[in-house]
């Protein structure tokens, strides 16, 4: 039975498909609540940072704590915590929905149900959560309230028939999202004795307080001073400062109970330590079984990220170092390439994590980067019995040496208009995926389901996606099984030598092809020498592709007009600064673009 | 003057910025269609800039004249008169001067020619560009073959004993064949000197606009004909000199040469450039800029003073007509020296260096060169480096390689370089 304390509580998750209104409408709920005064509100206050702001997703989960007054008399406290809103943490956006008893469900009207919309909200009810779908952006001329309200009903099986419809951009009936909230959202229970279990939902470093740890209380009751234990590694640490978080920042309070949402600080020195998904509980009085549904998360998409100016190695250490203090599935290792000197490698939770983190490298370290092509892990039998894992196709083992190769797949869902069904299929196919099934939502949307390789998708498959498209299919996709795949590891050869960073692992198949569009493509981006070049492709030392740059003939200024020097000077010193972007790969210069041209290699190429 | 003492030597460059018609390659600064009186009150400007930096020359021997542009011989006659007077009125005309001027066939008359060369003008540089009607076409020059046949022989009977003529290739719809026919028509005049010049799309220019559209000779075709231009015109007595030009022995174009061996020069008129007491400077590019600014400033009692030593960086800066200039530091003179004597087939004596430069060539760049060396980029004969013939057509990729620049963004030598001072 919950407390009386616990039943003026509401702890619940903001969830929708990317771009459909998920930060606009919390920023209405704080500033609802009066929690932000509005001329306070920054635009999507809770998404902090400027990343985040410019891409329109959130990247880390937070949580913030609203004082309520609600028409029934009562003061509640709403416990509003944010999830990240991309696949690539899907496990992160899972325990955030643990940490709560439902979750607003909002549909853009003028989209309709997504494959996000349904992949969040099949999660939200894994996690046994009260759904409250929300309408939103009725201010829109194109909004179909009506049909979306049926979709919501037929595609994801809740009613939706009192479901609010809101702007959130124009604060539009947002009064009736809190009513829903507080007569739809179950209060939290547990008991508020029992040996202490906390989820942790998120964490992230300070500077000056160490790691600030989000937790929801399953139940117990944590003190500042009591000496907790992370039931995972058996770590142990003293709680300095418990509370929790309002939009202004961190409030520190007396205790957190059963049912309460918020953090404690225990001068803890790395993410790393404070795992999402981990159990809290007293070093003293420990529980007996941790929360289910601990996992590690496992970087599954991997590259070599090299500084272009090697002279700036050691600034992309700390650089890394330092986003990991607040990331710990980013993964990264010391890693040398002949061709691109050193450099680290690093391990991702997927795309989108990769493209976070090298924008955030750039920009916010500014560093000039290379990017070598992603890879997957793959796991290989070798004949001597042994077993391999391997994330860079630099340490890929002979041929020879190989009895099996396996590779990850993937289950991915897409939701399109019917009319782009053959482009996708045809795709997918392509991508060497393998077709599960195809319902029709309605008459306007059909989801197809696909077993695809992961390396497939990390390989622009979105963007092929989109552009097949027009913009309007949506992605999910969750982790599957590793299966036997024949693999091959192709090498790129300039002049004669290994280039080590353009070497990737491909499906048999499809190593002619893209042996040869590579070779092309080098032969278009490297530019002439002052000798001829080779360019090769070859499995295991035989050549599948090869094209020539030719040897350079002509770069001179014929004419040195009527005595004007300085022309010449500035034609030779733009030529000059050029080539001093250039690699030097053995003898031959290429440059970064014609690298990333390379390693960017698109299907549609 | 009462001091005798050897004098320096100068070329003056003067620049005439009109043209019947504007050629669709041509980044030169000029005009086309100008009535006599705006190329009047132009000449009349350049008289005054004429008469106005005279007085710093005092201490020079002008051993070349080049009256380039555009076309100098659309001017009316009487016109270009009144200029080669000024010339040789405010100038010590050296008794061997070289003194060039540039024609195009279709714009001189014998009379014109016979005038000019009674004046002084003893060399004569004929713009033929191509033998070929539908190059010619191409390349929107308005002349034909039987014009330029008819302008040599006036040229001749008018008494000029130097004649260049400019040849292009790397044009549109040329062949190997084409192009070879037009060099054998312009040996065929036994000129004492040739220039052929690679077509260069510069940015501004119509071509440049028709980029996509312009059916041109590839890298390799391009770089065969010259090949094929060097060794024809060898075998025909030219001697290969400068990466573009070719010459009867001792018919090299002094005033050009002035540029290559960063002797100096002095540049007049509308978009010309100088090289004179180690400053570069250069006149607005506009017309009628120039025009204004020269003319406010000789009513201001113009513009270079009359002390007779030379130009300083403070009279260049009041001077209206001037658009860039800068003064040049050492490193910058080995850079630009290395730069422009590599375009010459002699190249650079190290001997000549060091007593120039006081650094040791070698010490300093053999080693960054070795490697054009032994690839048959460069020659070095144990006191002279200079390029192949092969390695001229790629010198800006070599030179890019073996010069450095400073962050002022000029040039400079490698002798900042302490990597290779050792």
């Amino acid at each position: 039975m919950p407390t009386e304390r616990q039943k003026k509580i509401r702890n619940f998750s903001i969830i929708a498909h990317i771009d459909h209104g998920k930060s606009t409408l919390a920023d209405r709920i704080l500033e609802y609540t009066r929690t932000v005064a509005t001329r306070d509100m920054e635009a999507q206050l809770l998404d902090n940072m400027d990343l985040e702001r410019e891409r329109g997703i959130t990247i880390k989960a937070r949580a913030v704590k609203l004082d309520y007054h609600a028409p029934d008399g009562i003061d509640y406290t709403l416990n509003l915590i944010d999830t990240p809103g991309h696949v690539d943490f899907g496990y992160e956006v899972s325990r955030s929905l643990n940490a709560c008893e439902g979750a607003l469900l909002i549909v853009d009207s003028t989209q309709g149900v997504e494959a996000q919309t349904l992949a969040n909200a099949y999660l939200a009810i894994d996690n046994n959560l009260e759904i409250v779908p929300v309408i939103n952006k009725i201010d829109l001329p194109s909004a179909d309230v009506e049909k979306v309200r049926g979709e919501i009903e037929d595609i994801i099986g809740i009613p939706a028939d009192g479901c609010p419809a809101v702007s959130a951009k124009v604060g539009l009936n947002i009064d009736q999202v809190l009513d829903k909230i507080i007569s739809d959202i179950p209060c939290p229970n547990g008991d508020e004795n029992a040996p202490l279990r906390c989820l942790i939902f998120d964490s992230y470093y300070d500077s000056y307080l160490g790691v600030v740890v989000n937790i929801r209380v399953i139940e117990g009751t944590l003190r500042a001073g009591d000496r907790i234990k992370l039931m995972s590694t058996g770590a142990e640490f003293d709680i300095v400062d418990v509370g929790y978080l309002d939009a202004f920042g961190l409030k520190s309070g007396e205790f957190l109970s059963a049912g309460d949402v918020g953090y404690f600080t225990a001068s803890i020195k790395s993410v790393g330590d404070t795992r999402v998904g981990d159990t809290v509980t007293l070093a003293s009085d420990p529980a007996s079984e941790p929360l289910p549904g601990f996992k590690e998360a496992r970087p599954m998409v991997f590259a070599g990220i090299y500084p272009a100016d090697g002279a700036r190695y050691g600034d992309l250490k700390d650089a890394l170092e330092k986003l990991q203090l607040n990331d710990a599935a980013l993964t990264f290792e010391a890693e040398t390439s002949a061709a691109l000197g050193f450099g680290f490698r690093c391990g991702f939770l997927g795309l989108l994590h990769m493209e976070i983190i090298e924008e955030r490298l750039e920009r916010e370290f500014n560093l000039d980067l290379i990017t070598t092509a992603p890879s997957v892990i793959y796991n290989i039998d070798l004949k001597n019995g042994e077993q391999v894992r391997i994330d860079n196709p630099s340490n890929y083992p002979n041929p020879d040496e190989i009895d099996t190769a396996y590779e990850p797949m993937v289950k991915a869902s897409i939701i399109t208009p019917p009319e782009y069904v053959g482009g996708l299929m045809e795709l997918c196919q392509d991508r060497r995926g393998e077709f599960i099934n195809m319902t029709y939502i309605d008459t306007d949307r059909a989801e197809l389901h696909y077993n695809l390789p992961l390396n497939e998708i990390i390989y622009d498959f979105f963007d092929a996606l989109k552009s097949r498209s027009k913009g309007y299919a949506s992605l999910d996709y969750e982790m599957a099984s590793y299966v036997p795949s024949k693999l091959v590891k192709l090498d790129i050869l300039l002049n004669g030598d290994i280039v080590d960073a353009l070497s990737f692992i491909v499906h048999e198949e499809k190593a002619y092809a893209r042996a040869r569009r590579i070779c092309e493509k080098l032969k278009d981006n490297i530019p002439r020498q002052l000798f001829e070049v080779p360019i090769q492709a070859a499995i295991g030392g035989k050549v599948i592709a090869r094209e020539t740059v030719k040897a350079m003939r002509k770069d001179v200024l014929a004419k040195c007009y009527g005595g004007d020097i300085t022309r010449k000077k500035k034609l030779l010193e733009k030529q000059k600064e050029g080539k001093k972007k250039m690699r030097q790969l053995g003898s031959v210069e290429v440059s970064p673009e014609a690298f990333m041209a390379v390693l960017k290699l698109g299907d549609e190429d | 003057m009462g001091i005798s003492m050897q004098k320096k030597k100068l070329g003056l460059y003067i620049h005439i910025p009109f043209c019947h018609s504007k050629c669709a390659y041509c980044d030169f600064y000029s005009q086309s269609n100008a009535g006599d009186e705006l190329m009047q009150r132009y000449v009349d400007a350049l008289r005054l800039q004429l008469e106005d930096y005279s007085a710093a020359t005092r201490n020079y021997t002008v051993d070349t004249v080049f009256i380039g542009g555009g076309t100098p011989t659309v001017l009316p006659v009487k016109t270009m008169c009144e200029l080669i007077g000024t010339i040789t009125r405010c100038y010590n005309l050296s008794k061997d001067v070289e003194f060039t001027m540039e024609a195009n066939p279709a714009t001189v008359s014998l009379a014109a020619l016979t005038k000019y060369r009674k004046l002084g003008v003893n060399r004569l540089s004929l713009g033929l560009q191509s033998a070929n009607a539908d190059e010619l076409t191409a390349l929107s020059r308005i002349h034909s073959t039987s014009d330029f046949e008819a302008s040599f022989t006036a040229a001749r009977k008018a008494g000029f004993d130097n004649i260049n003529i400019d040849i292009m290739y790397g044009i549109p719809l040329q062949t190997a064949e084409s192009f070879s026919n037009t060099l054998n028509y312009a040996a065929s005049f036994d000129p004492e000197h040739i220039s052929v010049y690679g077509l260069k799309i510069e940015d501004g220019t119509p071509f440049a606009r028709m980029r996509e559209t312009l059916i041109l000779p590839d890298e390799d075709t391009e770089a065969d004909m010259y090949l094929d231009c060097v060794s024809y015109l060898s075998v025909c007595g030219f001697r290969h000199y400068e990466i573009s030009n070719f010459a009867r022995p001792g018919c090299e174009c002094r005033h050009n040469l002035k540029y290559w061996n960063c002797d100096e020069y002095l540049g007049f008129g509308c978009a010309a450039h100088s090289y004179f007491s180690n400053m570069r400077f250069s006149t607005k590019r506009d017309l009628m800029l120039f025009i204004d600014a020269m003319e406010a400033d000789i009513s201001r009692g113009g513009i270079m003073g009359n002390d007779g030593m030379g130009i300083t960086e403070s009279q260049l800066k009041n001077a209206q007509p001037i658009d860039e200039f800068y003064q040049l530091t050492p490193s910058e003179r080995v850079g630009e020296y290395i730069m422009l004597r590599l375009r010459l087939c002699d190249g650079i004596s190290s001997s000549e260096f060091e007593s120039r430069f006081g650094i040791n060539f070698d010490a300093v760049y053999g080693r960054r060169l070795q490697i054009y060396i032994d690839n048959g980029f460069m020659k070095y004969d144990g006191d002279r480096y200079a390029f192949t013939t092969k390695g001229m057509y790629v010198s800006n990729y070599i030179l890019s390689t073996i010069l450095d620049f400073d962050k002022d963004s000029r040039i400079v030598g490698g002798i900042a370089d302490g990597s290779d001072k050792a």
